[in-house]
């Protein structure tokens, strides 16, 4: 094969792995607190092997996550809260500590503030947030305080994380590089934040996409043509 | 190809919003009855190149890798926790929850349920029983003679009689709670079963530690937002069709690929 194809097939490789992570923002184009991920090309530079020096291709080198903050939508559900700004929730999963944006929360049979899975969520300085059954009026706090009239309750904590954070399934984060409390969060509650995925960007990167791809294709065949072209006239000589 | 599957299980999660909303639509004029909301929650993630690898001897590593999503998935419907507007009927036995709480009732096969929908009816016994015929679990029984009863906010009902004699106190009829109502298992009929996740039903005197109050007279409207669900309806409507556009674009790569011998 020349050249030109190998260029051409690394392209598309990357373009049907970002047809993936676009499939998949628009899936979740209604999951609360999801975070939209963008893939990154980067160019891949190749040596030939001959005087011709290098090839340059355009390959998927990574991808990143949009933070920025999703819509509100008011609920008015009592444990339903949302972050303003920078910060995540702290869930405690089998697999470890867990960060969220995704507030649907709600209290387990034994009155402890859990997610949608079952994971408890963590108060600030650790362990579960425990709400005694015969409180009924519970205020959220911006800072997280959990107060029935003049009683406080728990905090919920509310971190960011110390360096990367990894995308894992049910809208959570992991932070292996572990995650220190905001100064001054702002929760919000009643309250959930949704999806940040901008369905306008996502439509016109899916033409883009496609029609890088196509453009791929026609120039693979176009390089076929020339080849096919080259032999015939070869044999002619 | 996996965006034809992704697209497809944001197709499914689409429609099973708009099956939510329109049981919350279809619901908008049944008693004491609460909204239901769908949540979605992310597929998990396939690690191509997972953030933190080791690119060089001097220790530099890959800050952001490549993760690719595989879909979504539902999480949880769960039902909003609102009371629903009160609703002047006047009849006597019309009973609606102002605040938290639930009337237990007993089912033929014996087990408790528990409805806030309070439009109750004397039985030939004088039992007191829902529109299907099952009694309250209190047990009360309204005697054959009496003109009407009048039941307080806390719950005690009185018997009076056509000769003017004195009311006649039969009983309470209390209210329990749950921990997690929204872990309650919907049966129909406006019934609810008690669950692992809703906690056990904890059985209180109307008004004392916050539990709600018992209006008699009233009852309590379902609590469906029709815009919010015509706006949940639009919204879903045209999710769907945002992932459908992705299939069709998939289709199209495809067949561009095809197209080559």
């Amino acid at each position: 094969m020349s050249n030109a194809i190998y260029a051409s097939l690394t392209r598309q490789d990357g373009l049907l792995r970002e047809m993936q992570v676009i499939a998949n923002n628009m899936a979740n184009s209604s999951t609360t607190g999801f975070k939209s991920n963008h893939a990154i090309f980067a160019e891949h530079i190749a040596a030939t092997g001959d005087e011709s020096g290098s090839l340059s291709m355009g390959s998927l080198a990574g991808h990143n996550f949009d933070l920025s903050q999703g819509a509100m939508k008011h609920t008015g559900g009592q444990f339903d809260l949302a972050i303003h700004g920078e910060g995540f929730f702290v869930l405690d999963t089998p697999a470890g500590e867990r960060l969220t944006r995704a507030g649907a929360f709600q209290l387990s049979a034994d009155g402890n503030l859990i997610d949608a899975f079952g994971h408890q969520v963590q108060g600030a300085g650790g362990g579960a947030i425990a709400i005694p059954q015969e409180v009924t009026r519970i205020s959220i706090a911006p800072d997280g305080t959990i107060s029935s009239g003049e009683e406080i309750l728990g905090q919920v904590a509310v971190v960011v994380a110390d360096g990367e954070i990894n995308q894992e399934g049910g809208t959570m984060f992991a932070a292996p590089g572990g995650y220190q409390q905001v100064e001054e969060p702002a929760v919000v509650q009643g309250t959930l934040e949704q999806s940040n995925v901008s369905s306008i960007l996502e439509v016109s990167r899916l033409i883009e996409v496609q029609r890088a791809y196509e453009a791929g294709q026609s120039l693979i065949e176009k390089e076929d043509e020339r080849i096919n072209q080259l032999i015939k006239t070869m044999r002619q000589l | 190809m996996k965006a034809l599957q992704i697209a497809a299980t944001g197709m499914a999660a689409q429609q099973m919003r708009v099956e939510v909303i329109s049981n919350n639509i279809a619901n908008m004029s049944t008693a004491a009855y609460r909204p239901r909301t769908a949540e979605f929650s992310d597929l998990m993630y396939q690690q191509h190149l997972t953030p933190g690898t080791i690119t060089s001897q001097v220790g530099t590593v890959v800050p952001a890798g490549i993760q690719l999503g595989t879909g979504v998935k539902p999480s949880s419907v769960s039902m909003e926790i609102t009371q629903g507007g009160l609703r002047d009927t006047g009849a006597e036995l019309d009973l609606a929850v102002d605040g938290t709480g639930f009337f237990e009732i007993t089912l033929p096969s014996g087990e408790s349920a528990y409805t806030r929908d309070g439009k109750l009816n004397r039985s030939a016994e004088g039992e007191i029983v829902t529109m299907d015929g099952f009694p309250l679990a209190d047990g009360l029984v309204i005697p054959e003679n009496a003109r009407n009863v009048a039941i307080s906010r806390d719950g005690e009902v009185v018997a009076y009689f056509n000769d003017g004699s004195e009311g006649q106190a039969i009983g309470n009829i209390s209210l329990v709670r749950f921990i997690n109502e929204k872990g309650l298992e919907a049966m129909g009929d406006n019934l609810f079963r008690e669950t692992e996740a809703s906690g056990p039903a904890n059985q209180l005197v109307p008004g004392t530690e916050g539990m709600g109050l018992i209006r008699q007279g009233f009852l309590e409207e379902s609590s469906v937002d029709v815009v919010q669900e015509i706006s949940e309806l639009i919204e879903a409507q045209r999710g769907y069709e945002l992932n459908s556009k992705v299939i069709t674009a998939a289709d199209e790569m495809l067949a561009a690929t095809t197209r080559v011998r």
